[in-house]
């Protein structure tokens, strides 16, 4: 993979194992990354040095995730948070969103999956000016007129339709998993156990890249979907 | 119950509270007294004074020393229960019965130390003034009365104040045991439930009295308690039960890829398959994990109006392409405008569920109906498929946790789907029916007017 632009991330966690799991696998995909081993010291790292992403834990000694992420926001850190939750608490989900984290992940997770959102935060622009079109190779949506051109062609999509492929090219060249598309596009917090997301890409597929010799809503088998020129 | 426990109760303390200040009224009120009766009958003993020094005056022919001295002496013989007192200048006694005197004008009282003849007791209160030629007369009286009353309205008054207190007090102490008593009882009922006896109760006295209310949310708080304690227990049975067989399957096969030795192409697809068993392992144990919570309630909490009419085209817009790859059809029939009471992601996750099950359990070409509508002041929506439909007599049964029909034992899914919808449903108090749509099944679920 051509890597993405590697991120300063810190990883406020104290399983250890956990840590060294998450560290290695970031550390491969070229991020820097510094591990603070409990709340306060979390807290105190985060304040002092300046990140591009801080993964928070929920059980944390010292100072709980929830707190960190509430105090971090109250002090006007706006360092985007992926907040790490365990299976059982389904309500610190809503709460942890609540707090003032960006985007949330259950664990045990694949890391594929976590690999995907780490990308996806630390690219997140911070409040720039909003763009109005979207322009991935020939592929271009007018986020204004809601229309969308493949090669000065008229695309006519369905408003989910239309959501899914405004997620794929704010995404672009970017790994985007199925929880992703299910929670940004359809506000599920479940996973469906049919291929609900597969057939929705399949139709957006017909519609997208039917009659182009490029497609560019690629499948990445076992991670999720991206949209990109396939490489030759 | 020991005293000390006793005066330690808060009621006890207000008890105290309320006799110190009773104590104060009747001191407020004693003073009042004391003062208004004597002052009266000091005012009655100077009054009839005045009258007597007139009485004296009439009688002496004129003002001078001479004529007072007579009528004086004339007085004093008569012993109309005065005493009189008429001085010259120089303080020698020229009258009366009374020593002498200093010569102080006006109402004066006082405590004779000598016995006087014909009083024995010797408070004196009585007015003087000075003669035409500079000495003094002095008429008086015996106070004696004054004196007394004042003494027994003290006297009245520390009775009445002492017996007062005592009342209070045992009226505190058994008000104080009464209050005791009752908490008492709450108290071993805490301690026999943290000692293990979890189906105590707090008794109640069937009286309605603040206590009775107290006791009535402690219980209710209890049996919440062994609700939420129930759910714990039947969620650690549910995994001991169903995730053995899964994880013993697990452990079978990593023993096996680590016996043969495999290539690396073989270990390569065994990791595979076993990182998609422990994915489903996890999944099955979040959905129990999501069901114990909402059976336990606490969602209930932020229940808000849903627009149940967009929420369902939505799960008919998401299940849509998915049921038509499967060569089925998805048909919505879902009136406007119904809105329930309720966790939107919960009912989302409801529906979803029912459409997925009609899906799944129904081969190619199977008709698949969501609909909505209102039904008096309820709103119902139903699922309904044209599939193998569910026997009368299992119909209960599939509601409970991991229990798949054997004809559905081959397709995918943990047996979960239909437990949850049922949790989901009893949180919302609606109504979950599975019936016959001949052929196939037909669920209905029913909410009652919002």
């Amino acid at each position: 993979m051509a890597g993405p632009k590697p991120l300063r991330i810190l990883l406020i966690e104290d399983d250890a194992e956990t840590a060294d799991y998450v560290m290695a696998g970031l550390r491969e995909s070229g991020h820097n990354i510094a591990v603070a081993r409990d709340g306060r010291d979390g807290l105190f790292q985060a304040t002092g040095q300046d990140w591009d992403l801080l993964l928070v834990d929920r059980m944390l000694p010292g100072l709980d995730g929830m707190t960190l992420v509430r105090t971090l926001r109250a002090g006007g850190i706006e360092t985007p948070i992926l907040f790490l939750t365990t299976l059982g608490g389904i309500d610190d989900r809503v709460n942890g969103l609540n707090a003032g984290a960006d985007d949330y992940l259950v664990k045990p997770f694949a890391f594929s999956e976590l690999a995907a959102r780490v990308t996806a935060l630390g690219r997140r622009p911070r409040r720039t000016a909003a763009e109005t079109v979207l322009r991935v190779a020939d592929l271009e949506m007018d986020l204004l007129a809601r229309s969308v051109h493949r090669a000065g062609q008229a695309i006519e999509l369905q408003p989910r339709e239309f959501r899914l492929l405004e997620f794929l090219m704010r995404h672009a060249g970017e790994v985007v998993t199925r929880t992703m598309l299910l929670e940004q596009v359809w506000d599920l917090d479940f996973d469906p156990h049919t291929n609900v997301v597969e057939s929705h890409i399949s139709r957006l597929r017909g519609k997208v890249d039917k009659g182009h010799a490029a497609s560019l809503i690629q499948t990445l088998r076992g991670a999720g979907y991206s949209l990109r020129e396939a490489m030759p | 119950m020991n005293l000390r426990r006793l005066v330690r109760t808060s009621s006890f303390r207000l008890t105290l509270l309320y006799a110190a200040l009773t104590g104060a009224s009747f001191l407020v009120l004693f003073v009042t007294v004391f003062w208004s009766t004597t002052s009266f009958m000091q005012h009655q003993i100077d009054i009839t004074v005045a009258a007597e020094i007139k009485e004296v005056h009439t009688a002496a022919v004129d003002d001078s020393t001479d004529s007072l001295r007579r009528a004086i002496e004339s007085s004093t013989k008569q012993a109309g229960g005065f005493y009189y007192l008429l001085q010259d200048r120089d303080g020698r006694v020229l009258a009366g019965d009374l020593p002498p005197l200093e010569p102080v004008i006006g109402v004066r009282e006082w405590l004779e130390p000598q016995r006087l003849p014909r009083y024995p007791k010797t408070d004196i209160r009585g007015s003087g003034e000075a003669t035409a030629d500079g000495g003094y007369l002095f008429v008086g009286t015996s106070a004696h009365e004054v004196h007394e009353l004042r003494e027994s309205v003290a006297q009245s008054f520390l009775w009445g104040v002492g017996a007062a207190m005592l009342l209070v007090l045992a009226g505190g102490a058994l008000m104080s045991a009464a209050v005791l008593r009752r908490i008492e009882a709450v108290s071993q009922t805490s301690r026999d439930i943290v000692a293990g006896d979890l189906q105590r109760r707090i008794p109640l006295n069937g009286s309605g009295d603040e206590f009775d209310h107290l006791a009535d949310s402690l219980n209710a708080m209890l049996d919440r308690i062994g609700v939420l304690m129930e759910g714990l227990r039947q969620v650690s049975t549910d995994i001991a039960h169903d995730l053995r067989t899964p994880l013993t399957r697990l452990r079978q096969r990593l023993e096996l890829a680590q016996q043969r030795a495999p290539d690396a192409a073989a270990l390569h697809a065994t990791i595979t398959a076993t990182l998609v068993d422990i994915d489903a392992i996890l999944q099955t144990f979040g959905a129990l994990l999501r069901i114990a919570q909402i059976e336990s309630g606490a969602r209930k909490a932020s229940f808000r109006t849903v627009d149940l009419s967009e929420l369902l085209h939505t799960v008919a817009e998401i299940y849509q392409p998915a049921i038509e790859e499967k060569s089925q059809t998805l048909r919505a029939d879902i009136a406007t405008g119904l809105s329930v009471h309720g966790d939107r992601e919960l009912l989302t996750q409801l529906f979803a569920n029912l459409v997925e099950n009609a899906s799944r359990h129904c081969d190619a070409g199977a008709r698949i109906a969501l609909g909505a509508h209102r039904r008096g002041d309820a709103i119902e929506v139903v699922v309904a498929d044209n599939g193998r439909g569910i026997p009368v007599e299992l119909r209960e049964k599939v509601l409970q946790r991991f229990v798949r029909l054997d004809a559905s034992r081959t397709t995918p899914g943990n047996g979960l789907g239909l437990a949850l919808a049922h949790a989901v449903t009893t949180l919302h108090d609606a109504d979950l029916q599975l019936g016959d749509n001949a052929p196939g099944l037909r669920v209905s679920v029913r909410f009652a007017a919002a």
